[in-house]
């Protein structure tokens, strides 16, 4: 018989234990006594398996602040919804996204939906995909994918969810939603229909595709919305951790994909003078995850159908799930929740359906990849 | 005495093997003075067919007319060497091959990318964007969705009637075979016709 | 050999040549030897095939030989000492209950019942799966909790619902108070009763529960007249739109219709409280608090045996996951599923048309299939022609 969850931390956790107690010698006279004190805590939450029982030297070391969870929100995203008579398959999947929201417990502060509500930005959609999520017990936050805006660049979105770029501030974590996939007008002068526009804008290997943008793209949009980042921004203090919301990732992964904001430098400056950043965007779907500067990217998973990964530009840092089977749809996708922690950092924790969860850590990132690696989410056979 | 002897022969043979060590063993090469001059050397893929350009520097880029002909020289070489004859094809041949090539894999880009050939409006390039994932070198091979030995056209055929919840094509249905030939083509990183621009994954 | 190793130098060298003769008739004396114990190897293997087990048309011998384990050899004696535990009541507390109880011949070594039923007027939360062919099976139970036969015989012996005997030293005991057994157990094993003496007769008994050459298996074998047509379409429909072969593994290096794996399909939720039980569980896992106390509290909920594959990894993903089972004799053994829920071909059908049972571990793999009623007659009578021979001398309840 396999040994039972708590089995393993056990084992785990004497591993600590003997890892502890060679370290202790090395600790200077103040560590010590840190630890010393906390040891007692320890001993008592031995009886209870904690799984994190000897981080206490590393917290001793470490220099940021205590990681304790401050407040957990969750995500749905990419749901790229059809009409049900047409799709039956996509709407089951959102509904088993939010009927997993709904059993988390304690309930998240938030919900975010990270864009692609719509699969050809039609209206039936956009109103089934408002359905769908109108069953999610948490409030819902909204933003906004290419494949909701280019059918009405937006018109329909606009009104059932309202301002596609806004901010707001949450026990003392400012966040930030943007419309990320503002793109060059490639319509107007080929006198495309708005389904022509669509479904140009739907296809993801189209090499004549254009690329995203914050602060670009047609008429003025990116340009007012890149002034208001900048004075969203200018409101804050520096020590305030951010976490950014954004459709498209705020760098370059891969452009013949569209995986990729061009002017991805120009807004990560804008949040350089931060001290923490979390940028967590959809698009790619799949687990992706990168480090840039100050800023930790985390890429969410789509619950219709997972991308593979791109021949070049993966972040170095990614762990990357093994191929998807598609004997079944729910293989490759998912949800998840994000924890932000006391510190201001963020770990994600990526909920794919058929496989085991798989939690990425703000400390992974910062160490490079060294601590706290993530084991492959690999699937065991199909 | 015996040893003297022995002494001798040892000591011819190793100067025979120096010498033979100095003399350049090359086969038709123009000329024996390829390393002294510095005269551009073309080899042909076998490795041994070589041609020294007496007119052409060793560092010089040729102009397309001239690499036309050195082209065309090798290969005459290359075939009277080897005593074989390439089947002779004209320009025109060429355009035909060529244009019903593209022909083939651009209908193959066309259905591959079309939501029609399922019944819940999903496409081939939504899991497999410029064809990625799909592995047509690996076949035939035990594919295990369908639990038996798998062709490629088996694949798409088994993909368009599950994720895609569609009707299998016919074995005989051209655009199955035209999916195939556009697959084969994507994943086999051969961009060098002139139409490869269009197909490829380009500039955004 | 002395040898002399003062003598001059010739007659030394003369010497050291018969030394090394010497040496080399030892060696060419040791390497026939060592054939020797090739041969015996060899003979103890012709001994595991010796025996005529006769291997119906479909299974493949080579693979037969391969779940033959090489240290259970079979003999008939064996198999006879093992056909005789297997028909034994006295095997059970009360003297009323054999393994032939719920896996009878006459029921294709099932029951027909929906559950089983043990001593005392037990009931069961399993439906009794079928002995013929189980021996290919990669795991044995509903959840896979045995690697093999043998394991296997050993757990409805000492289960209080089943066979009921508190533990397998009383089994023994039991036994070893019967003197034909005492004398066969002699014979065959050359020794004592032992529990896994026990299990290892019913297992060879059960290997020689075969059966094939059904008329599928001609159909594959090139008689092209061996099903019907509607049959036809039916596999057909069994590898395309209705998604079987995925899961019911067939192809010629592995004819039993089973992957060895397990999957939520749904039955689960027959059991009321299925649903909360599962999320309770997997969100026990996740969090890391799932330890044996928490498991035992779990064990008061009526759904808990619907847990399933998960009772045996303690992987969420094995939540309500239970082996896929063959389909040889198919037509046979109902009623269906392992909580026997589904009562004909039929309906396990519609179940699966209908995508299973939503829950919230359903396999991926479920979904409608839409099949029209002519197709769904197709695959019955696909699976019809799934029903192997039973040979002649099979055996009976003697």
């Amino acid at each position: 018989m396999p040994k039972m969850p708590s089995e393993r931390k056990e084992e785990q956790y004497l591993k600590e234990r003997e890892k502890f107690f060679e370290m202790l010698p090395k600790l200077n006279r103040r560590q010590f006594l840190k630890v010393a004190m906390a040891s007692a805590a320890v001993a008592l939450a031995k009886n209870q398996f904690p799984p994190h029982s000897f981080q206490l030297v590393e917290a001793v070391e470490a220099k940021q602040g205590k990681t304790e969870v401050k407040f957990r929100f969750a995500y749905i995203s990419d749901t790229h919804l059809y009409e049900r008579k047409l799709n039956e398959r996509f709407v089951r999947a959102a509904l088993k996204a939010v009927q997993d929201v709904n059993a988390l417990d304690p309930q998240p502060d938030f919900v975010l939906f990270g864009g692609d509500l719509a699969q050809l930005g039609q209206p039936e959609e956009l109103k089934l995909g408002k359905e769908i999520l109108s069953e999610l017990k948490a409030k819902v936050y909204m933003m906004v994918g290419e494949h909701d805006w280019y059918l009405d660049l937006g018109e329909k979105w606009m009104e059932l969810f309202g301002q596609p770029w806004y901010s707001f501030d949450h026990k003392g974590v400012h966040f930030i939603v943007l419309n990320s996939v503002l793109v060059d007008d490639y319509w107007t002068e080929t006198k495309m229909t708005p389904m022509e526009r669509m479904k140009f804008m739907a296809q993801l290997d189209n090499p004549k595709g254009k690329p995203f943008t914050v602060g670009r793209g047609y008429g003025d949009v990116g340009k007012r919305q890149f002034e208001w980042l900048k004075q969203d921004l200018a409101k804050i203090s520096k020590d305030t951790p951010i976490v950014v919301f954004s459709h498209s990732p705020l760098y370059k992964y891969y452009k013949p994909w569209n995986f990729w904001t061009d002017d991805a430098e120009e807004v990560q400056a804008l949040l350089r003078p931060f001290k923490n950043v979390t940028v967590i965007h959809g698009h790619t779907h799949q687990p992706v995850f990168n480090k840039i500067g100050n800023i930790n990217f985390y890429g969410m998973l789509s619950t219709a159908w997972p991308w593979p990964y791109a021949p070049t530009g993966l972040p170095k840092l990614t762990i990357k799930m093994n191929r998807a089977d598609p004997f079944d749809q729910f293989d490759g996708c998912g949800d998840g929740t994000v924890e932000v922690l006391t510190n201001g950092k963020a770990d994600k924790i990526y909920n794919l359906w058929s496989r085991e969860p798989m939690k990425v850590s703000a400390r992974y990132l910062e160490s490079g990849g060294k601590e706290d690696v993530p084991p492959l989410p690999l699937d065991p056979s199909f | 005495m015996k040893g003297k002897f022995s002494f001798g022969v040892l000591m011819l043979l190793s100067v025979l093997l120096f010498l033979s060590g100095r003399v350049n063993i090359t086969s038709a090469v123009e000329g024996d003075d390829s390393k002294k001059s510095d005269k551009k050397v073309i080899t042909a893929c076998d490795g041994e067919t070589k041609l020294v350009l007496n007119d052409v520097k060793s560092n010089e880029v040729m102009t397309r007319e001239k690499a036309q002909e050195v082209a065309s020289m090798l290969l005459a070489t290359y075939q009277q060497q080897k005593k074989y004859q390439a089947t002779k094809f004209t320009r025109r041949d060429s355009l035909i091959w060529e244009r019903e090539l593209k022909a083939m894999i651009e209908e193959g880009y066309k259905w591959f990318h079309d939501p029609s050939l399922g019944t819940n409006g999903i496409s081939c390039d939504m899991c497999h964007p410029d064809a990625a994932d799909t592995h047509p070198e690996t076949y035939p091979k035990f594919q295990v969705q369908l639990k038996k030995i798998a062709l490629l056209r088996d694949m798409i055929n088994w993909c368009i009637e599950n994720p895609m919840e569609g009707k299998p094509l016919d074995e005989s249905d051209p655009r199955l075979k035209a999916m195939e030939a556009y697959i084969i083509w994507a994943r086999a990183n051969q961009d060098v016709r002139p139409h490869a621009k269009i197909l490829n994954p380009g500039k955004r | 050999m002395v040898v002399n190793i003062d003598e001059d130098k010739n007659k030394g060298q003369t010497m050291t040549m018969r030394r090394n003769v010497f040496y080399l008739i030892l060696l060419f004396l040791g390497f026939l030897l060592s054939l020797t114990f090739i041969t015996e190897k060899q003979a103890e293997s012709n001994a595991r095939v010796s025996y005529e087990v006769k291997i119906p048309l479909g299974i493949p011998r080579d693979i037969w030989e391969i779940f033959v384990p090489p240290d259970n050899p079979i003999t008939p004696e064996k198999v006879e000492l093992g056909r005789k535990l297997y028909f034994d009541k006295r095997l059970s507390v009360d003297n009323t209950v054999s393994c032939a109880t719920c896996h009878d011949p006459k029921f294709a070594f099932t029951d027909g019942k929906k559950v089983s039923e043990g001593v005392k007027g037990q009931k069961g939360a399993r439906n009794a799966p079928t002995v013929l062919n189980a021996m290919f099976y990669e795991e044995q139970f509903w959840d896979g909790r045995a690697k093999t036969l043998e394991e296997q015989a050993k757990q409805p012996i000492i289960n209080p619902i089943e066979m009921g005997m508190p533990d397998h030293d009383a089994v023994v005991k039991k036994l070893k108070g019967i003197p034909e057994y005492v004398d066969a157990f002699k014979k065959v094993f050359g020794g004592e009763i032992t529990i896994d003496r026990i299990a290892q007769a019913i297992a060879a008994f059960e290997r020689t529960l075969l059966t094939g050459n059904s008329p599928f298996d001609r159909f594959i074998a090139g008689d092209q007249n061996a099903i019907s047509e509607s049959a036809k379409r039916g596999w057909q429909l069994f590898q395309g739109k209705a998604r079987c072969i995925t899961c019911h593994e067939f192809n010629r290096s592995n004819p039993f219709f089973t992957d060895n794996k397990y999957h939520n399909i749904g039955v689960a939720m027959n059991q009321e409280g299925f649903a909360e039980l599962a999320r309770k569980a997997e969100l026990l896992v996740k969090e890391g608090k799932l330890d044996q106390r928490k498991l035992d509290e779990l064990a008061l909920n009526p759904a808990y045996s619907e847990l399933g594959r998960f009772l045996v990894t303690f992987n969420p993903k094995d939540i309500g996951a239970f082996k896929t089972p063959t389909l040889r004799n198919v037509e046979l053994t109902a009623p269906y599923m392992h909580d026997g829920s589904e009562a004909t071909l039929l309906d396990v059908i519609e179940f699966y048309n209908r995508g299973g049972n939503e829950n919230p571990n359903l396999s991926g793999e479920m979904r409608p299939l839409n099949l029209t009623d002519q197709e769904k007659q197709d695959l019955v009578e696909f699976l019809k022609s799934l029903t192997g021979e039973f040979p002649k001398d099979f055996p009976e309840n003697k």
